[in-house]
């Protein structure tokens, strides 16, 4: 959904440069150093601030909020009812199967879109990387049209694809072993969870690619030429020289999918909405606090939705770092 | 295609093929079951045996034209503000992140990182709640100020990337010559900057369109109802009717303005997509 | 300051639309009536109130989602927000107690609420009511008949001129190899074909609807629970359903039945009109239509009374709105029984008050129409409890699919249920 780097990988450039300006400010005069660097410390906050300020004040206001909320059971259709009920939202939630179910598919849809989208969007990239100039721009245009697409778009075409009634799929696929006209994908678990991660994995392969094909930008061409000469095969030189010398691109893509997927809304919400044990975290907070009105209990996973994308967060960041070390010590 | 033996083009047609048709192929799906009449819908075909207007005729001009026209302008409205203020706020952000000194520069870049990463669903319960005591439930602003969450923090790190690589020797010249640093940037960096800025502005225009979670669960009339969540609430001719046929009609509608602007503007969003991504 | 600006802005427009929604300073006050989707008929019936009105007020519709859950999900959030632009509303029955014991339905006049419970059949007016009150103004109230195809029948050697049971229908589906219709997507249709086959088996889903939350308790781990469980569960695991039946709602059931492996289908006379309409398009064939038959909802226990579903729509006047007085005055006028008998006759859709099924145009749109009359007679609402929510998404959530019901499931079914309503489980 975005491109970001690290901030591991972020503040490198801007620190060294920051250094080497400040180093060149120390041979100047004192004075003159203290009052600039007190005028650019002031415009750097009146012009950083703004952002700063909405961009707390649209989330860590919010989730505060929620945290409060969350000790409460306070339904909306029985507001004089709301009681302190300390942690009890939590406890019961987290002794609740629905919630491990939830999480459980939530963790599986995550973990295969992102496996997926990682093959296939390197493969997208490398298409990219080494179209000829006369296709590359069609070849862009026609991978940017998904990532464009609305997902909710995007659920209903999957949807009507294969569903039993308005769907072609069971039609055109019905020589493949399993799927005959009376095959409807949305009643079990599995067939409907093959077609709400297809969905995902159709929408959102283009932001990987790029952000490889970026990656792939990085890698220097005389060590892959190097490696064609002496005799390595194209496997060889892909496992060797190019994806060595992009991890850091990789596990950033990997690491921001990631974290997307886990927030799977959209189309299990169009396709199934929970239905056939597809439930997910994001539709399990909504269906509380939204369908039932059940601030409290709605508040309280959404609270734990948001620990465990920092803990996901955090762990990724861990091994990314260990990672990118890696990497360069190889290069 | 000089340079190129007769296998390499081979191998190039079919490759390209095979992206076009991933692609675009779930998009000619739902093209094709929008020209379907309702007795059609059935008929397990992927071409509509006799295709017709009436599904555009029902959301552009007839029944459902309440709904849908209603949830395109609040769309439009709601993603071009949230837009427009995310880019304001990010050019003057991400300028002093690329190019001045302060303290906490790290503490705005984390924060936008960890913004990006939040799960919406988690922002919505208490927004709901508060929305509701203060009025903003089912209005304008009530979208624009989450869509803020969703634009501020791309913009942020697309820019400050763009800003990066902005020749700032100018504005140093421009401050020799007696300007102040806010005369500098304005006249020596906003024009050169501007194409960045336009690249970003059509990302996160991307991401605001698709926000489906704030529109379905803050709004609950034409009033400011989005069109994702418009779609979701699609209702057929009669009560019990499906709605496949306009809601395909309708998903049509919003992907057209998507696909010409990616038509018209590949570079640019590839570029804005992948600066972020690898310059630090 | 731009963002200051563009808030107040958006601000200054909603602040209009409220404006507007309340009349402002030219004109009549504006009501707004929150539609749940039909033909267009009730646009037409709040065009004619205005009319009638002549300068009182305006009425202005507004459309629900298709889904009487997510219907139900949008008034009760702008109702929790006390939003004064709600003046009238349509609205299912099972969720009329939950909205009056919130308090966001106003007051209906003693005097009025005579009036307009007056030659109202039975179910539609319990449905309307929430602790002995009249909350709601009876409009137009639904049931399911049993229809079938003459071909099938004749075939079978069926007597439909008598009530037929369950048992017997799924006889003749496994001996023709044919598909039943029947609701078994996981959305509210379903709870009704629950609540209709545990009422026709005698039992009931809520022993005290009025009760608490904490204190209510569910009848289904009984006979006639287990009796529901059995029907649905050999239609279910003996693919009676066709392979739809886990997303089959009452639309996907009319296609099936319009199809060739149609043999009987439990619906709303909506599909009526539907197949008249679709043959005059000339988008179904003629002799489709000719081979419909329609019966009284079929039998659990062989010998006693059916409990067919009950389904219709009310209209609620918000609590919040500034007009209450007016919306009143409106909503009696909409449900007047011209208004009834001729949203049945244009949309299919039944009026709850008796008067109305003597008029020739419905009997001439509608030859079961006195087949609908008796089968609301013998109607059974859902629960009319302010949980009915939860007790509703509680079933779907144990019942589905259909395939998957067993002896056991009434039982853990009341279990799951009960600790959703004591706050133990998540939904």
């Amino acid at each position: 959904m975005s491109t970001q780097i690290t901030p591991a990988a972020g503040g490198r450039t801007p620190q060294a440069a920051a250094d080497q300006e400040e180093a060149e400010v120390r041979r100047g005069h004192e004075a003159e150093r203290s009052d600039r660097t007190r005028a650019e410390a002031r415009l750097g906050w009146y012009l950083a601030g703004p952002a700063f300020v909405v961009m707390l004040a649209v989330t860590a206001y919010p989730i505060l909020q929620a945290t409060f909320d969350s000790l409460f059971r306070f339904k909306l259709t029985a507001q004089d009812e709301r009681e302190f009920i300390g942690l009890g939202n939590y406890s019961m939630i987290l002794t609740d199967p629905v919630f491990w179910s939830s999480m459980w598919v939530t963790l599986l849809i995550t973990v295969v879109t992102v496996l997926v989208e990682l093959v296939l969007g390197f493969a997208l990239a490398l298409v990219m990387h080494r179209a000829v100039r006369q296709l590359r721009g069609l070849l862009r245009t026609a991978i940017l049209v998904p990532y464009g697409i609305i997902t909710v778009v995007s659920a209903f075409a999957w949807f009507y694809a294969f569903d039993i009634n308005s769907g072609f799929v069971n039609s055109w696929f019905s020589w493949v072993p399993g799927i005959d006209e009376n095959l409807n994908w949305f009643a079990e678990t599995g067939p409907s969870l093959f077609v709400i991660m297809a969905s995902e994995i159709w929408k959102t392969t283009p932001f990987i690619s790029l952000l490889l094909l970026a990656g792939l930008a990085q890698v220097p061409g005389d060590l892959e030429e190097a490696a064609e000469v002496d005799g390595a095969t194209w496997w060889q030189r892909l496992k060797r020289v190019v994806i060595p010398n992009m991890k850091a691109a990789i596990m950033v893509a990997v690491l921001f999918r990631a974290l997307d997927a886990f927030r799977i809304f959209d189309n299990v919400f169009i396709m199934t909405g929970g239905a056939n044990n597809t439930q997910v975290l994001s539709l399990l907070a909504y269906d509380q606090s939204i369908s039932r009105l059940e601030i409290g209990l709605g508040s309280a996973i959404s609270v734990l939705l948001f620990l465990c994308v920092l803990l996901i967060c955090f762990a990724a960041i861990k091994l990314f770092k260990v990672d990118l070390a890696g990497a360069r010590g190889e290069g | 295609m000089t340079g190129l033996s007769t296998k390499q083009r081979v191998w190039w047609g079919v490759i390209t093929v095979l992206v076009l048709v991933y692609a675009l192929f779930p998009v000619a799906a739902v093209a094709a079951t929008s020209f379907k009449r309702p007795s059609e819908l059935n008929s397990g075909t992927f071409l509509p045996p006799n295709p017709t207007w009436g599904n555009y005729e029902q959301i552009l001009v007839g029944d459902a034209q309440g709904l849908f026209l209603s949830a395109l302008r609040n769309s439009v409205g709601i993603s071009l503000i949230a837009t427009a203020i995310a880019v304001v706020l990010a050019t003057l952000a991400a300028y002093a992140i690329a190019r001045l000194d302060f303290p906490g520069k790290r503490v705005v870049l984390t924060t936008a990182l960890g913004v990006s990463i939040f799960p919406i669903i988690s922002l919505v319960t208490p927004l709901f709640n508060v929305w509701r005591s203060i009025g903003l439930y089912d209005t304008w602003a009530g979208l624009i100020i989450p869509y803020l969450s969703l634009t501020l923090p791309i913009s942020i790190w697309t820019l400050s990337a763009f800003f990066r690589q902005i020749p700032w020797e100018l504005e140093q010249a421009a401050q020799v010559d007696g300007a102040t640093s806010w005369q500098a940037f304005r006249k020596a960096i906003v024009p050169l900057a501007a194409p960045g800025v336009f690249t970003t502005a059509l990302i996160a225009f991307f991401i605001a369109w698709n926000d489906f979670v704030y529109g379905i669960s803050l709004t609950s009339t034409e009033a400011a109802r989005p069109v994702p969540a418009a779609l979701a609430f699609f209702t057929g001719a009669s009560q019990f009717e499906e709605p496949t046929g306009s809601i395909s009609a309708a998903a049509v509608v919003v992907t057209v303005p998507v696909v010409v602007l990616v038509l018209l503007f590949q570079r640019q969003i590839v570029s804005g997509l992948t600066q972020g991504a690898v310059k630090g | 300051m731009r963002r200051r600006r563009a808030a107040a802005g958006a601000l200054g427009l909603t602040a209009a639309m409220v404006l507007v929604g309340c009349g402002g300073e030219d004109g009549p006050p504006t009501l707004t009536w929150y539609t749940n989707p039909d033909a267009g008929g009730q646009a037409v019936i709040a065009q004619r109130c205005t009319e009638e009105a002549d300068g009182a007020y305006r009425i202005e519709v507004s459309t629900l989602p298709r889904e009487a859950s997510e219907q139900r999900q949008q008034l009760a959030r702008r109702l929790a927000a006390e939003d004064a632009s709600i003046d009238l509303m349509s609205l299912d029955p099972p969720f009329i107690p939950e909205f009056a014991n919130a308090g966001f339905l106003a007051e209906i006049p003693a005097e009025m609420a005579e009036r307009v419970s007056e030659d109202v059949v039975a179910g539609a007016l319990a449905g309307a009511t929430w602790e002995d009150e009249l909350v709601t103004v009876p409009f137009w109230a639904n049931t399911q008949l049993l229809w079938y195809r003459e071909s099938v029948v004749e075939e079978a050697g069926l007597d439909m001129s008598e009530p037929v049971t369950w048992d017997q229908l799924i006889e003749v589906a496994q001996e023709q190899d044919l598909v039943l219709g029947v609701q078994g997507t996981k959305a509210e249709s379903m709870t009704v074909w629950i609540n209709a086959l545990v009422a026709s088996a005698g039992g009931t889903i809520v022993e005290n609807p009025e009760a608490p939350t904490d204190e209510i308790t569910l009848g289904l781990d009984s006979e006639a629970g287990r009796e529901a469980a059995r029907i649905m569960g050999e239609i279910g695991g003996g693919g009676l359903g066709g392979p739809g039946l886990p997303t089959a709602d009452e639309n996907a059931n009319l296609s099936v039945f319009q199809g060739d492996r149609a043999s009987f289908m439990v619906n709303w006379p909506f599909v009526w009109t539907a197949t008249v309409d679709a043959v005059d398009a000339g988008t179904l064939d003629a002799e489709v239509l000719e081979d419909f038959g329609w019966a009284i909802y079929p039998q659990v226990v062989e010998g006693e009374e059916s409990r067919p579903p009950y389904g219709g729509i009310n209209i609620g006047v918000g609590a919040f709105s500034n007009h209450t007085d007016l919306a009143l005055e409106a909503a009696e006028c909409v449900v007047a029984p011209e208004n009834q008998a001729e949203y049945f006759a244009t949309n299919g859709n039944p009026p709850a008050s008796t008067a109305a099924y003597d008029d020739p145009a419905v009997q001439d749109a509608f030859p079961m129409a006195d087949l609908i009359r008796e089968s609301l007679e013998q109607a059974e609402p859902r629960p009319q409890t302010p949980f009915y929510n939860e007790v509703s998404t509680g079933l779907q959530e144990t019942w589905h699919p259909a395939s998957a019901v067993s002896d056991s499931t009434p039982a853990s079914s009341a279990d799951f249920i009960t600790a959703v309503l004591r706050g133990e489980r998540l939904l």
